[in-house]
C-alpha cells in the first residue's frame, strides 16, 4: 500500500472512546460507604440488662417475636459483624404473650389491634392456651438477654428474685425463667457469671416509677427512693465494667409522655352521647344544688376553692370527668350538713321517690359529703391513665349497691354510680399535678446519678432516652423515611399497651445504641451503615401470628 | 481550470424561427457514457440532458453559429461550437473535485465550494446515487459534521454544530426556498414533507450560523434541498425499494418505499411535474425499562419506579403528604408511582409517509424569468419525541407557493398549514387509561388505606408496599382486553387534555420573502438585497398552545431585511481575494429588532488553496412553543411565557388536608402566570425534602423568554495536492441570552420566599411543576473543527475520510439547573470507500461512521448515549438497457443496535433493494 494513504487506515482503525460511558454520566456519584470499624470495644460476649425493653416486651406482653425484635438483639446482630458471639435469649414457648404457673394462667396473652383500638387477642381468634409455663417449661442455659419485665433497679441486685420458691411474693415469673440451676442467682450474678466483654444497662429507674404512675400514683406502688436508685445503679455500672467491660447506659425519660397517660382525654364526656346527653340537664340540677354547698361554704369562710370544686356540665361541648383529689381538703361533713339542713335537697329526695324524714335525709347528705368531699372536674393538667377508657361512664356495681343497701333504687343508684360523673374517678385513674411533679422530681435525681456516673466512667457511654422520648411526643423522631410519634396505634413508636415499644420503635432504639457506641468507643456503625433499617421492622403484630 | 457557471452566463439573446438539430454523446475521459449531463445553448434556457448511455438530441430555433456547452456535477464543462445543421458533437468531461461543485447557499448566489466563504457541504446526485444508506436523507448522515438525530424510521432531525433535541428549532431546512417546519411544532420534520428521491438536484448544508442572509431560525444550521427543474429534468423516473428492517425489540419486518416523478416540457414555455411517494415499515420499537428515578431499579424493586418507555408511571405522589393526619406516622414520606403501561401496548409503529407534490413552471420569454407554482403534501404515522412520545399518525402538512424569479432576482410567497390527524401523546394516554379504571385520587387512597392496614396487621414496610400496590393494581385494564381497548379508543379520540391525550392542530403560516441581485448592473461590486415576513396563525384548540375555543387562534408576525456586498479583488496572478459582508435587521412583534451581520474573507492561493475566515452573528426568536405553549406532559405543566399567554392557561387544583387546615380552600385555581411569578427553582425544592431545611429553598421566578444570540468566528481551509483534496474548518460560538427550559415549582397558596405559607404548601406537596422558557444568564460556548480528506486510491477507487471535534465550554456546576441541550459527540469519524465503476456497470461504497459517547439531555430524559460504530454498504448494477440501476443495500451491517438519543428505540439493521429507472 502506498505509504501516504497509511495515516487513514490508521485513523479508522484507531477510533474508541477517548472517555467512558461512566464519564459522561450525570447520575449521582453514590459514595461508598465506609468499611466497618470496631473501635475500641470488644463486643466478642454482650449481654444486655435491664427490664421489659431489654426482653422486648410490646403489646403488654413477651413472645417470641416479639423478642426477636427486642433492641438488643437488633445491635446484636451488627455487632456479629466485628466480632460478637451468639446472642441467647430466652425465648418463650408461643407467640401469645402470657405466662401460665403449673397450668394457671397469672399473665394474659398480648393486643392485638382491634380495627379502632387495642384489645386482647382472644377477643379477636378466641380463647387460647397460655403456653408459657414458669413452672413447666423454663428453658435452660445462659442467656445474653437478661431484661426482666417490671424489674426495678434493686431487683437487679436481689438473689431470689428469680427463684420461684418466693413467687409471687418476692419474685419475678420472667426472671424465673432466667435463672434456669441457680435459682437465688441475682440478674447481675448471672450477666457477671458470662464474664461479658461488654453490656447494655438499659430503662434502669424506669420502673422505679413507672409502677407508681400507672396505679394512678394511688400508694400500692410507690416511687423508688433515691439512696436506694443510686446505690443499685452505682453497684450494677461498677460491678459490670469491673472486669474491664465497655457498655451503655440509659437515663430516664419522663414517662408521663407515655400515651399510656396521653390518650385519655380529661373531657371525653360527649353530650352527643345518647346516653349522657340526655341526663345533663337533671345532672346540672343535682349538682347546682352541690355547686350552692361549695359558694356558701366558700361565703362562710369555711373553703376557698368553691369554683374548683364545682361540677357542671355543658350541653354544647365535651366535659371533664369528676375526680377525685386526694389533696384537697375533706369537706364531708360540711356538705352532710349543709344538705340535711337545706329544704331543697329534701325537695329533691322527694323528686327521687325517696322518704324525705330528717334520717334518710341525713344520712343520703351523708353519702353525697363522703362522694364529693374530695372531688372537682379534671383540668387539662391532670392525667388519665389508659385503662381509665374503659370505665369511665361504666357504672361502679360496688358503688351501686352500696346506694341501694341504703334503699335507692337500682337505677338510680347506677346513675349515681357512673364513673366519672356522678362517681368521681378513684386516685389509681387519675395522676394529678402533685403526683406527676413527683414523678419528675424522682426521674431527674434518678438522671442526675446517672449522668454522673456515665460522664465519670469512660468505659460507659450514654443513649438519652429522656430527649428522645421528649422528641417522640413533640415533633416526632426521623428515621428511614418515618416520622415516629408517640399517638397510641398510630404512633408508630409505642405499643398498645401504651408503654412499651413497638419493634419499630425498639430498631430506632437499636440504632441510638450503636450511635452512642460510635461516638464513646470509636466505632462507625452508623457512618457504615450497619444499623436497622426501622421500616424492616413492624409496628405491630397480626392476631394470625402463633 | 475553467469552471463556468451556466446560470451567470445566461442573459437576453433574439428569437429565431428555423429548426437546427444537433445530437452527440456526452462520455468521461475514459470513455464512459455520462448520463444526466446538461446540454445547454449557452445564452438561452435552450437545453436537453443526456440520456443512461450519454446520448443526446436537441432541437432549436436557433440558426448556426452558437456555442453548445455540456456539464455534469462533478466533471469540468466544456463548450463546443455549433456550426451547421445536423451536427453530431461529442464532449469528453474531465472528472473534477468536490470543490469544484457548486453550491448556492452560502452566498445566496452560485460559486464553487472551493471559494464559499463559510463552511458548506454538499450531497449531490452522484452522491445520493453512491450512499449505502437507505434514502438520500439519511446519506445526509455520512457528510461531516453532521448528526442525524434518529426519532424513528421515518423522522429523523439533523444536528449541526450542537444544542439540538428533536425539536431542533436553531436548525432551518428549506426545500426549494420554502420552509418545511411544521407551524405547531415550529422546526423541521425531516422528509416528511420533503422530496422524493428522483426529484432531487442537490441537497447543502450550512453549518453555522446564517441569520444574516436567513434570517431568525438560521441559528445553528441550515439545510437546502433543491428540486429538478421539468424545464431541465423531463420524462418519468421513479424508484422502488423493499427489504427488511431488523430489530431486537420489534423483529423482522417488511420496509417498502416507492416514488414516482412526472416531468414534461410542454414548449419551452411551459413545463410541469407532479410527484409521489410511498414508504411504509415498521418503526423501531422503543422498550427500555431503565427505571428514570433510580439506578437498576425495577418495577419489583423500586416503589417509586419510572421506566423510560413505560409510562403512565410518572404519575406519582408522596405517600405520607396525602395519607389522612392520623396515620402520617405509620406512612414513610416517600413517593410511589402508578404502575405504567409499556409503549408497545400504545401504539402498533406502523411507519408511513406518503408524500405528494407538483408544479406548473410557466417562461413566458423562453428565458431565465419563470413563475412557478408548486403544491406539496404530505401525510403519513411516525414517532416524535418531544417532552413525551408521540404517535404521530394521519398528520397532513400542505404547502403553496408562488414564485416569480429570474437569474437576479426572485419574489415568493408561500403558506404552510398542518393538520394533527389522529396523533396523540403515548404518556398522557397511558395516564388516561390508568385513570379511566380508577382516578389518581382513589389509587392512592387504596394504596395508602392498604398501607396502612397492613402495617396495623403487622407488615413490615416493605410487606405493606406490596400488599398496597397489588390492592390498588387489583381489576386494572390489561392490555388487549376490552376495558383496556375502550380507555384506549376513548383517550386517543378526546382533545380535552384533562381526561384524554389527543393532540388537535391547525396551525398555519404565511411566509414571503425576496432577492434582487444587483451584480448585472454593477461592475465594481456584487450587491444583494431581500427581505422576508412571516405571519403565524396557531390553532391547537388548546391542545399544544393556549389557544383554547375560548381564547381562540393566536396570531403574530416577523419580518426582516437583508443586503449583501461581495467583492472579489485579484491581488496577483497566485493571490486572488474575495470579501463579502452582509447584515439582515430582524423584527419580531414581540421583541426588540436585531442587527445580524456577517463579514469574511477568502484568500485563494495559486489557484489550488483557499483560506477563509469569517466573524457572524446569529439570533433566534423563541418558538412558538416557547411563546404560547400551555401543556400539561403530566409530570409538569409547559408554560410558554409570552406575556399575553400566561393568564390563558388555569387549572383547580385540590388542596391537602393539611393545606385546608391552614385555612386554604378545598380547591385553589392557579395560572400559568405562577411559574414566572411565585415560583421555587424546582431543584432547591428537592432540596428541602432532601434536607428537610426550608432555607435551601431558591425563589425562580424565570424571566419572560426574549432572543438568543450568537457569535460565531470560523477559519477555514480548503486545497488540493495532488489528488488530495483537504477541507478543514473550525469555529468558536459565544451564546448570549441562551433559551433554554427550566423546572420550577409554584406554590398553590403563600408567595414564594414567604418562608411561611408558601414553604408549608411545597410541604404538603399543593403545588404545580411547571417547564418554563427562559434565558439563561449563564455563558454558553462552544468550539470545533473539522478535516475532511478524499483522495483515489489504487486507481479510481474513492476513499474520504472526516474527523470532526465538538465541545461544550459550559460551567454546569455553576448553573446547575441550567439544561443546555448540547447532545453532540465530541469525537466523530466517517469514512467512505467506494468505487462507481469497479468493473463495467458495477459500483459499491461501503461507508463507517464513529461516535463517541455523549450525554443527551431533553425534556423526554436524560442519559449517556454510548460510542457506536455503524458500517453501511451497497453493490450497484447499472443496467443501460433498462435505463435501471439496482442496489443491494444494508445498514449498521454489524447488527449492532444503537441510539442517537436517550428514550427512543434502538436503530436496527435494514437490508434492501431498490430499483431505479431513469433517474438522471
Amino acid at each position: 500500500m502506498n505509504a501516504k494513504y497509511k495515516w487513514l487506515l490508521i485513523i479508522l482503525l484507531g477510533f474508541t472512546a477517548c472517555n467512558t460511558e461512566e464519564d459522561l454520566s450525570r447520575t449521582p456519584v453514590v459514595e461508598p460507604l465506609p468499611e466497618l470499624t470496631t473501635g475500641t470495644a470488644d463486643f466478642s460476649n454482650y449481654v444486655a440488662l435491664g427490664a421489659s425493653f431489654t426482653a422486648g416486651y410490646t403489646d403488654n406482653a413477651l413472645f417470641k417475636a416479639s423478642q426477636e425484635n427486642s433492641f438488643p438483639n437488633i445491635i446484636a446482630k451488627e455487632f456479629a459483624k466485628v466480632g460478637g458471639g451468639t446472642f441467647t435469649q430466652p425465648l418463650m414457648n408461643d407467640n401469645y404473650g402470657g405466662l401460665a404457673a403449673g397450668g394457671n394462667r397469672i399473665t394474659d396473652p398480648r393486643l392485638v389491634f382491634g380495627g379502632a383500638g387495642p384489645v386482647s387477642l382472644e377477643s379477636v381468634i378466641g380463647p387460647v392456651t397460655v403456653s408459657t409455663d414458669i413452672v413447666l417449661n423454663n428453658p435452660t442455659g445462659t442467656f445474653n438477654n437478661l431484661g426482666v419485665p417490671g424489674a426495678k433497679s434493686f431487683h437487679l441486685l436481689a438473689n431470689g428474685y428469680g427463684n420461684i420458691a418466693n413467687f409471687p411474693a418476692a419474685a419475678n415469673p420472667y426472671a424465673i425463667r432466667l435463672t434456669g440451676s441457680s435459682p437465688n442467682a441475682s440478674i447481675l450474678e448471672l450477666a457477671m457469671a458470662q464474664n461479658p466483654t461488654f453490656f447494655t444497662l438499659s430503662e434502669i429507674g424506669g420502673n422505679d416509677v413507672l409502677g407508681y404512675a400507672t396505679s394512678g400514683g394511688d400508694g400500692s406502688n410507690p416511687i423508688t427512693d433515691s439512696p436506694t436508685f443510686d446505690f443499685a445503679f452505682n453497684t450494677l455500672v461498677t460491678t459490670l465494667t469491673s472486669g474491664g467491660a465497655k457498655g451503655v447506659v440509659t437515663n430516664v425519660p419522663y414517662i408521663t409522655d407515655l400515651p399510656h397517660f396521653t390518650t385519655v382525654p380529661y373531657s371525653p364526656l360527649d353530650p352527643s352521647n345518647s346516653s349522657f346527653g340526655p341526663l345533663i340537664p337533671t345532672l346540672n340540677g343535682i349538682f347546682g344544688q352541690l355547686n350552692n354547698v361549695f359558694a356558701y361554704l366558700q361565703s362562710v369562710g369555711a373553703i376557698t376553692n368553691a369554683e374548683e370544686r364545682s361540677i357542671v356540665f355543658s350541653t354544647t361541648a365535651a366535659s371533664a370527668v369528676v375526680i377525685k383529689d386526694e389533696t384537697l381538703t375533706d369537706i364531708s361533713a360540711q356538705i352532710a350538713g349543709v344538705l340535711s339542713a337545706s329544704p331543697e335537697f329534701a325537695g329533691l329526695l322527694q323528686s327521687f321517690g325517696l322518704p324525705t324524714d330528717p334520717v334518710t335525709v341525713g344520712t343520703v347528705a351523708a353519702l353525697f359529703g363522703a362522694s364529693y368531699g374530695q372531688s372537682r372536674q379534671a383540668t387539662a393538667n391532670d392525667l388519665l391513665v389508659l385503662p381509665s377508657m374503659s370505665v369511665i361512664g361504666t357504672v361502679n356495681t360496688t358503688a351501686m349497691q352500696a346506694l341501694m343497701g341504703y334503699g335507692l333504687s337500682q337505677q338510680l343508684a347506677a346513675q349515681f354510680s357512673t364513673e366519672g360523673v356522678t362517681l368521681p374517678l378513684e386516685d389509681k385513674w387519675v395522676l394529678i399535678p402533685s403526683e406527676q411533679a413527683e414523678i419528675k422530681a424522682a426521674t431527674d435525681a434518678y438522671n442526675a446519678t446517672i449522668a454522673s456516673v456515665a460522664s465519670s466512667n469512660p468505659n460507659v457511654a450514654l443513649v438519652d432516652l429522656n430527649s428522645i422520648l421528649d422528641k417522640a411526643a413533640t415533633t416526632g423522631l426521623v428515621s428511614d423515611n418515618f416520622t415516629l410519634t408517640t399517638s397510641l396505634v398510630t404512633g408508630g413508636a409505642v405499643s398498645l399497651d401504651g408503654i412499651h415499644l413497638t419493634a419499630r420503635g425498639y430498631a430506632y432504639m437499636a440504632d441510638k445504641f450503636l450511635e452512642a457506641i460510635d461516638a464513646a468507643f470509636g466505632s462507625n456503625f452508623v457512618e457504615s451503615g450497619n444499623v436497622a433499617n426501622i421500616g424492616d421492622y413492624p409496628t405491630n403484630y397480626s392476631p394470625l401470628l402463633q | 481550470m475553467k469552471t463556468i457557471l451556466p446560470i451567470l452566463l445566461l442573459f437576453f439573446c433574439g428569437l429565431a424561427n428555423a429548426q437546427t438539430t444537433i445530437t452527440g454523446t456526452v462520455v468521461d475521459d475514459s470513455s464512459q457514457p455520462l448520463p444526466g449531463a446538461n446540454i445547454i445553448i449557452v445564452g438561452t434556457s435552450t437545453g436537453t440532458v443526456t440520456d443512461f448511455d450519454g446520448n443526446f438530441t436537441l432541437k432549436t430555433n436557433l440558426n448556426p453559429p452558437f456555442a453548445l456547452q455540456a456539464s455534469i456535477i462533478g466533471f469540468e464543462t466544456v463548450t463546443e461550437q455549433i456550426t451547421k445543421d445536423n451536427q453530431t458533437v461529442n464532449f469528453v468531461l474531465t472528472e473534477g473535485t468536490s470543490l469544484d461543485e457548486v453550491v448556492i447557499s452560502a452566498s445566496r448566489t452560485p460559486e464553487r465550494i472551493f471559494e464559499s466563504p463559510v463552511t458548506v457541504e454538499r450531497l449531490g446526485l452522484k452522491e445520493i446515487k453512491n450512499t449505502a444508506s437507505v434514502d438520500f436523507y439519511d446519506g445526509l448522515e455520512n457528510l461531516k459534521g453532521v448528526d442525524v438525530n434518529t426519532n424513528s424510521l421515518t423522522f429523523k432531525s439533523v444536528n449541526t454544530r450542537g444544542f439540538a433535541t428533536f425539536a431542533n428549532n436553531r436548525f432551518m431546512q428549506l426545500v426549494d426556498g420554502m420552509d418545511n417546519s411544521t407551524p405547531a411544532l415550529n422546526f423541521p420534520i425531516g422528509n416528511l414533507v420533503g422530496m422524493i428521491e428522483t426529484d432531487v438536484q442537490s441537497v447543502e448544508l450550512l453549518p453555522g450560523a446564517s441569520s444574516a442572509l436567513y434570517g431568525a431560525n438560521a441559528f445553528n444550521g441550515i439545510l437546502f434541498m433543491r428540486s429538478k427543474n421539468p424545464f431541465d429534468h423531463h420524462g418519468i423516473s421513479a424508484y422502488y425499494k423493499q427489504g427488511i428492517t431488523s430489530q431486537q425489540a420489534a423483529g423482522d419486518n417488511p420496509y417498502t418505499d416507492f416514488g414516482i416523478r412526472a416531468a414534461y416540457k410542454f414548449s419551452n414555455k411551459f413545463a410541469a411535474k407532479v410527484n409521489f411517494g410511498y414508504l411504509k415499515g415498521t418503526d423501531w420499537a422503543a422498550n427500555s425499562r431503565v427505571d428514570k428515578n433510580s439506578n437498576g431499579g425495577t418495577r419489583e424493586t423500586n416503589i417509586n419506579y419510572n421506566g423510560v418507555n413505560v409510562y403512565g408511571d410518572v404519575v406519582a405522589t408522596n405517600i405520607r403528604s396525602k395519607a389522612p393526619l392520623a396515620y402520617k406516622s405509620l406512612v414513610p414520606d416517600v413517593s410511589v408511582s402508578r404502575t405504567g403501561y409499556d409503549e408497545a401496548d400504545l401504539t402498533d409503529y406502523n411507519a408511513e409517509s406518503i408524500k405528494a407534490d407538483w408544479g406548473l413552471y410557466y417562461r413566458p420569454f423562453e428565458n431565465d424569468f419563470e413563475i412557478s407554482y408548486v403544491g406539496k403534501a404530505g401525510t403519513g404515522s411516525t414517532i416524535y419525541q418531544g417532552s413525551n412520545r408521540y404517535h404521530i399518525d394521519g398528520f397532513f402538512q400542505e404547502q403553496h407557493k408562488l414564485e416569480i424569479r429570474n437569474n437576479n432576482f426572485f419574489l415568493r410567497g408561500y403558506v404552510v398549514g398542518d393538520k394533527a390527524g389522529k396523533s396523540y401523546d403515548m404518556v398522557a394516554t397511558a395516564i388516561q387509561i390508568n385513570r379511566a379504571w380508577k382516578s389518581d385520587t382513589q389509587w392512592f387512597g387504596d394504596y395508602i388505606g392498604t398501607y396502612v392496614q397492613s402495617t396495623l396487621g403487622g407488615a413490615t414496610d416493605a410487606q405493606a408496599h406490596a400488599a398496597a400496590r397489588a390492592v390498588a393494581e387489583s381489576g386494572r385494564f390489561l392490555p388487549g382486553t376490552p376495558e383496556f381497548n375502550a380507555a384506549y379508543n376513548k383517550s386517543i379520540n378526546d382533545p380535552n387534555l384533562i381526561t384524554g391525550s389527543k393532540f388537535q392542530d391547525a396551525s398555519k403560516y404565511y411566509h414571503a420573502d425576496g432577492n434582487y441581485n444587483f451584480s448585472h448592473l454593477i461592475d465594481w461590486a456584487e450587491i444583494q438585497v431581500g427581505g422576508s415576513y412571516r405571519k403565524y396563525k396557531l390553532n391547537s384548540s388548546g391542545t399544544i398552545y393556549t389557544d383554547t375555543p375560548e381564547n381562540g387562534p393566536i396570531d403574530y408576525s416577523e419580518y426582516g431585511i437583508y443586503t449583501q456586498i461581495q467583492k472579489p479583488i485579484e491581488l496577483n496572478d497566485a493571490l486572488s481575494l474575495k470579501l463579502t459582508g452582509s447584515i439582515r435587521y430582524d423584527k419580531s412583534e414581540f421583541f426588540d429588532g436585531f442587527f445580524s451581520p456577517r463579514l469574511s474573507a477568502g484568500l485563494t492561493i495559486n489557484k489550488n488553496h483557499n483560506i477563509r475566515a469569517s466573524v457572524q452573528t446569529g439570533f433566534r426568536n423563541p418558538t412558538t412553543q416557547d411563546l404560547f405553549i400551555g401543556l400539561d406532559t403530566g409530570a409538569y405543566v409547559l408554560m410558554g411565557s409570552a406575556p399575553d399567554n400566561l393568564n390563558r392557561y388555569s387549572r383547580p387544583y385540590n388542596i391537602s388536608d393539611a393545606g385546608q387546615a391552614l385555612g386554604q380552600p378545598s380547591t385553589i385555581t392557579q395560572t400559568g402566570a405562577a411559574a414566572y411569578t411565585n415560583s421555587y427553582s424546582r431543584r432547591s425544592v428537592e432540596q428541602l425534602a432532601a434536607t428537610g431545611d426550608p432555607s435551601v429553598l431558591k425563589v425562580a421566578n424565570p424571566g419572560l423568554v426574549k432572543p438568543e444570540q450568537v457569535t460565531s468566528a470560523e477559519v477555514g481551509y480548503r486545497g488540493k495536492f495532488k489528488n488530495l483534496i483537504v477541507d478543514f474548518s473550525a469555529y468558536y460560538n459565544k451564546y448570549k441570552d441562551f433559551i433554554s427550559q427550566g423546572y420550577v415549582i409554584a406554590p398553590l397558596y403563600g408567595t414564594a420566599g414567604d418562608n411561611s405559607l408558601s414553604v408549608a404548601a411545597v410541604a404538603n406537596e399543593d403545588y404545580q411543576v411547571y417547564g418554563t422558557y427562559t434565558n439563561a444568564e449563564a455563558d454558553v460556548k462552544s468550539y470545533g473543527a473539522s478535516i475532511g480528506l478524499s483522495t483515489k486510491v489504487f486507481g479510481n477507487f474513492d476513499l474520504s475520510g472526516s474527523y470532526t471535534f465538538a465541545k461544550l465550554d459550559f460551567d454546569q456546576a455553576k448553573y446547575p439547573d441550567f439544561v443546555t441541550n448540547f447532545n453532540t459527540p465530541e469525537h466523530k469519524f466517517k469514512a467512505s470507500f467506494g468505487n462507481t465503476e469497479l468493473f463495467k456497470n458495477f459500483g459499491f461504497n461501503v461507508s463507517y461512521r464513529f461516535s463517541d459517547d455523549y450525554y443527551w439531555e431533553a425534556t423526554f430524559g436524560d442519559g449517556v448515549i454510548p460510542e457506536y460504530h455503524v458500517v453501511d454498504a451497497q453493490i450497484n448494477l447499472t443496467v443501460p438497457s433498462m435505463k435501471s440501476m439496482f442496489k443491494l443495500g444494508a445498514t449498521n451491517l454489524t447488527g449492532k443496535e444503537y441510539t442517537t438519543a436517550f428514550g427512543t428505540g434502538y436503530i436496527g439493521s435494514m437490508y434492501y433493494v431498490s430499483w431505479t429507472i431513469n433517474n438522471l
